[in-house]
């Protein structure tokens, strides 16, 4: 757990750790970073974050609240938000506490292939949920 | 003896207890004055909370807000003037009217209300953000807490106690109006004349710098206490507690020395 507490900038981290703002909507979230880093308009900003959602083939969600969302839609809003920052690499911090709804790798993999990023993934999971990933 | 040292320590700590939110506070407001002037700052997404603030503090409450300044508008002129009317003082009736109402009253009463409303509600948000680590998912992706969460509330703030003591102060006016000369035009002239002699440059500006004291008390006051929240969930309520009290404490203190500063 230190290892990933103790990250470097340049990671984007997926983690329970890092909620999302309750009282904004999923595309508000996402759209928050090319606003806040890239100085992107608002209109723009929505674009991008709505795109990615596409991509992940979760574009439905885009006005939920983090309240109104499944474990599964949380994490794919955590996911994009992730995305969206454009670091090299994105750390997938415990998935299982996330993910409790769907049976979590495939889920990710199922993810990753849709997701368009140039960077690497790399998840951070107890050793005994080892053999969830060879299912 | 040890009852006298344990009292002594006790009211030491609650006093660099004090400094302590004192000094937090200051060095707060000082960060949110200096970030308010640079340009960077007033990017299309702050100046929407901005609005979305102003909209939930004010615009949302104002028919509820104007009914109830109405109502006390017009007990307070019915007491003045029957008062007025009983001890032959008539003709001081308009203007101890706008001293009492517009100048003190419904700016202290605006600030209660949104307070309440207003100030409780931002406590427990940013009460529940700093639990919760939404603060730090926010610092994680490099979007500023300050810029997107906490100026806009104090800027919000501000704008709205402004704004909702001066229409309440404008319906007083014209409720007094209305009560002491009735619905004709003969007394516009000496109430207009009322009006200009009490509104000089020196009360006006005292009157906007206590209706923007009274704001950002509302406002700055509790965003500080939700971040002095321990991330335990049962520590909000807490929170919110010590955070209304002093925004009680601080109205009562910039209402005292305003009106020291005006009659002594």
């Amino acid at each position: 757990m230190a290892a990933v507490v103790a990250l470097p900038d340049d990671v984007a981290r997926v983690s329970h750790e890092l909620p999302l703002r309750a009282n904004l909507s999923a595309l508000d979230n996402i759209a928050l970073i090319p606003i806040y880093q890239r100085h992107f308009s608002v209109g723009e900003s929505n674009q991008q974050a709505l795109q990615l959602l596409d991509q992940l083939g979760h574009a439905d969600i885009a006005s939920l609240r983090d309240p109104d969302m499944t474990p599964a839609q949380r994490f794919v809003t955590k996911l994009a938000r992730a995305l969206i920052l454009k670091r090299p690499r994105l750390v997938i911090d415990r998935p299982g506490a996330m993910l409790y709804d769907v049976s979590y790798p495939a889920f990710i993999r199922q993810l990753a292939m849709q997701a368009t990023m140039a960077g690497t993934w790399e998840i951070f999971d107890f050793s005994w949920n080892r053999v969830l990933y060879n299912e | 003896m040890n009852f006298l040292a344990a009292s002594i320590e006790s009211l030491g700590a609650k006093v660099v207890g004090w400094f302590t939110v004192g000094y937090a506070m200051a060095a707060f407001l000082a960060r949110a004055g200096l970030l308010l002037l640079e340009p960077a700052t007033w990017n299309r997404a702050t100046f929407d909370v901005v609005v979305k603030q102003v909209y939930f503090t004010a615009v949302q409450i104002l028919h509820v807000f104007l009914g109830y300044a109405l109502v006390i508008s017009w007990l307070i002129i019915t007491i003045i003037l029957s008062t007025a009317r009983d001890f032959g003082l008539t003709e001081f009736a308009s203007e101890m009217t706008i001293r009492v109402l517009v100048l003190e009253l419904l700016p202290f009463l605006t600030a209660l209300f949104v307070a309440l409303r207003s100030g409780s509600a931002i406590n427990t948000e940013v009460a529940l953000m700093q639990v919760n680590s939404e603060l730090d998912a926010l610092a994680h992706c490099k979007v500023p807490p300050m810029q997107f969460e906490f100026l806009p509330r104090l800027v919000g703030g501000v704008v709205s106690v402004v704004t909702l003591a001066g229409l309440a102060g404008l319906l007083a006016l014209l409720m007094g109006y209305l009560a002491i000369y009735g619905v004709n035009t003969a007394g516009f002239e000496p109430y207009t004349r009322t009006i200009a002699k009490i509104f000089d440059f020196k009360i006006m500006a005292g009157l906007l710098v206590k209706c923007a004291l009274f704001g950002l008390a509302v406002t700055l006051i509790p965003v500080t206490a939700g971040l002095e929240t321990p991330k335990k969930l049962f520590m909000v309520p807490v929170s919110v507690l010590r955070g209304m009290m002093r925004v009680f404490f601080a109205i009562v203190a910039i209402e005292v020395v305003s009106l020291a500063l005006k009659y002594i």
